[in-house]
């Protein structure tokens, strides 16, 4: 288990003050931050205001040093014990970095599999298994400057797994790629960790992405934790409104008056905006469910119904709200 | 360490063959023949084939082209030695593959050892092409001791490589490669006896020439050829050599230990 207590980082910045003078700031990235990476599970990491999420993983991985607090890898110090840690975990970056272009997808991972120590027949059978994996094994001897972004960010994954790791960061890996390779990236982080058992730790600026593959999400305002919980019960415990929505051809006053009433008699709000089609697309919001009355409503001024649909809120809808109400 | 050595040289040797650095070989061959011609035309036009009666005191020989050649072929050398070595790892940050090496529990020791073992073919084939010029142009080989001026060159090149830590962790430092090692370079040519004698620079500037392993290095290598010098003869030089190798090497991996760190912390998001 990867076990973070307390972690701490603050970054000296130097700040130019004309052209001799400079002074140096303290920037703290992370604050305080708690939580625990278990094998087969994905974890959530989601910043409202910027930094901290990669300064995380980086810490995580061994790259950075914590200010303060500890972060255990299956007992071993990340920072006195770096060697074991670095064994053990792995991480992969969104983006085209992490790679030798002039190297082809096969020599990188001969490359990196050799740092990890892997030689001879297990570092050739660990390739061929890992290029068949992410679909790479046809262009294994093509080199890296002809790859595609979506065949770099594969390729990125199995170097990401060169070391079969234990523990993997995965910091905004589906960055600019394309909707269908996101999703086949998501497919197949999700089945590194129902499958092969990785702890997963996962950034991304797609919230729906981390709703989709998180087990458990971390909820992080410059630096210090807010929220932690799954991703059911943190758009539940925020009872946030949920959206009806209903489109209807025509909308006479007296409908007007009796939505409105309906509207206070439940606690929500209403939206009506006229579309292109010459239709009427009324919006309902609040934390009751107003299907049924609306249905009866709509019945009684003989109003068709053209479309009807609900929305219920989403993590992104958590986030939204968290960072307005910490904003304000 | 030996695998990580031997991965990273089969990695800079398959870069190096689908992308030759040619520019630069090509540069240090002509800032190395360029010695030689400068050397040669000065030698016999300038000074008419007069020398100084100071300069066989100090170097021990009146063979003006063999030492003057042989500091262009031998600066040539230790420019290409520190250049690849102290690039490395600003290279893998300018490309984005520092992170993905520093993740790995590779030693560092490893990783510039198959740097060196790898641009040694680089460097032989840049110093070879030079000697060969300077044989053209006046340079005596007749004498030299092969064994003595061999191991000479293996063990410059161990100094050159430590002094290449030091430079490569200043590289990191300012983030730049181009005004720190030209700095250098030009410095090293200035006070380590490339094509004049260390004793003909004012008195002050002398002991800087002290500190660049340079100095001794190039000064053992023409005792070897021009005199055919065994190795006993060269000892101090060697030691000389040694010592600044350690001080060199304690800096350079403490330097290179905490740029790694700074580096990390100055991409933080």
């Amino acid at each position: 288990m990867l076990i973070a207590e307390n972690v701490r980082k603050v970054y000296r910045v130097k700040e130019r003050k004309g052209w001799f003078r400079q002074q140096w700031t303290e920037v703290e990235a992370v604050a305080d931050l708690s939580f625990r990476m278990v094998p087969g599970k994905i974890i959530g990491l989601l910043g409202i205001n910027g930094a901290g999420k990669t300064t995380t993983i980086k810490m995580c991985s061994t790259l950075l040093t914590p200010t303060s607090g500890t972060i255990t890898v299956d007992g071993y110090d990340a920072v006195k014990d770096d060697r074991f840690v670095k064994a053990k975990v792995n991480m992969i970056a969104g983006g085209e970095r992490m790679l030798y272009w002039r190297l082809t997808g096969r020599e990188n991972l001969q490359y990196f599999g050799s740092l990890y120590g892997l030689q001879g027949q297990a570092l050739h059978n660990r390739i061929d298994s890992l290029l068949l994996q992410v679909g790479l094994y046809e262009a294994a001897n093509t080199p890296v400057e002809r790859y595609s972004k979506g065949m770099k960010q594969r390729l990125q994954i199995a170097r990401g797994l060169i070391n079969d790791p234990r523990y993997l960061f995965l910091d905004e890996p589906t960055l600019g790629l394309d909707a269908p390779i996101a999703r086949q990236l998501r497919k197949h982080v999700s089945e590194l960790a129902a499958q092969h058992g990785k702890a997963i730790l996962l950034t991304s600026h797609y919230i729906h992405e981390v709703e989709e593959l998180c087990d458990e999400v971390y909820i992080i305002d410059k630096g210090r934790l807010v929220a932690h919980d799954t991703p059911e019960h943190l758009t539940k415990s925020l009872h946030l409104d949920t959206a009806l929505q209903v489109v209807i051809p025509s909308l006479s006053d007296s409908l007007d008056y009796d939505l409105r009433q309906l509207v206070l008699d439940y606690g929500g709000s209403r939206e009506i905006a006229e579309t292109d089609e010459q239709t009427w697309e009324v919006t309902l919001r609040g934390k009751t469910d107003m299907t049924t009355p609306l249905l009866s409503l709509l019945a009684a001024h003989q109003s068709p119904v053209l479309r009807l649909s609900t929305q219920q809120p989403s993590l992104e809808d958590v986030i939204l709200h968290m960072a307005d109400r910490r904003g304000a | 360490m030996f695998h990580v050595a031997k991965a990273t040289f089969i990695r800079n040797t398959r870069v190096m063959i689908r992308a030759y650095p040619w520019s630069f070989v090509i540069g240090h061959i002509f800032s190395g023949v360029y010695t030689v011609l400068f050397a040669f035309f000065a030698y016999h036009y300038v000074f008419a084939g007069q020398l100084d009666g100071n300069f066989v005191h100090l170097t021990g020989s009146s063979d003006y082209l063999s030492y003057a050649i042989l500091g262009g072929a031998f600066y040539a050398f230790a420019v290409s030695t520190l250049m690849n070595v102290s690039r490395s790892l600003i290279t893998e940050l300018r490309e984005g593959t520092l992170e993905a090496v520093l993740l790995t529990p590779s030693m560092r020791r490893g990783y510039f050892l198959g740097n060196v073992a790898q641009q040694l073919m680089r460097t032989l084939f840049e110093f070879s092409v030079i000697v060969l010029v300077g044989a053209l142009f006046g340079l005596t080989l007749s004498h030299t001791n092969v064994w003595s001026a061999v191991l000479v060159w293996i063990l410059s090149t161990g100094a050159f490589f430590c002094q290449a830590l030091v430079l490569g962790s200043l590289m990191l430092y300012f983030r730049d490669t181009y005004i720190t090692q030209n700095t250098l370079f030009a410095v090293m040519a200035f006070v380590s006896g490339v094509t004049f004698p260390i004793p003909y620079l004012p008195e002050w500037l002398q002991p800087l020439g002290l500190i660049m392993p340079l100095a001794p290095a190039l000064d053992a290598f023409r005792q070897c050829v021009i005199q055919g010098a065994p190795l006993h003869a060269v000892l101090p030089q060697l030691f000389h050599m040694a010592a600044l190798s350690l001080i060199y090497l304690v800096i350079g991996v403490w330097g290179i230990r905490r740029m790694e760190k700074r580096v990390m912390e100055s991409i933080f998001g």
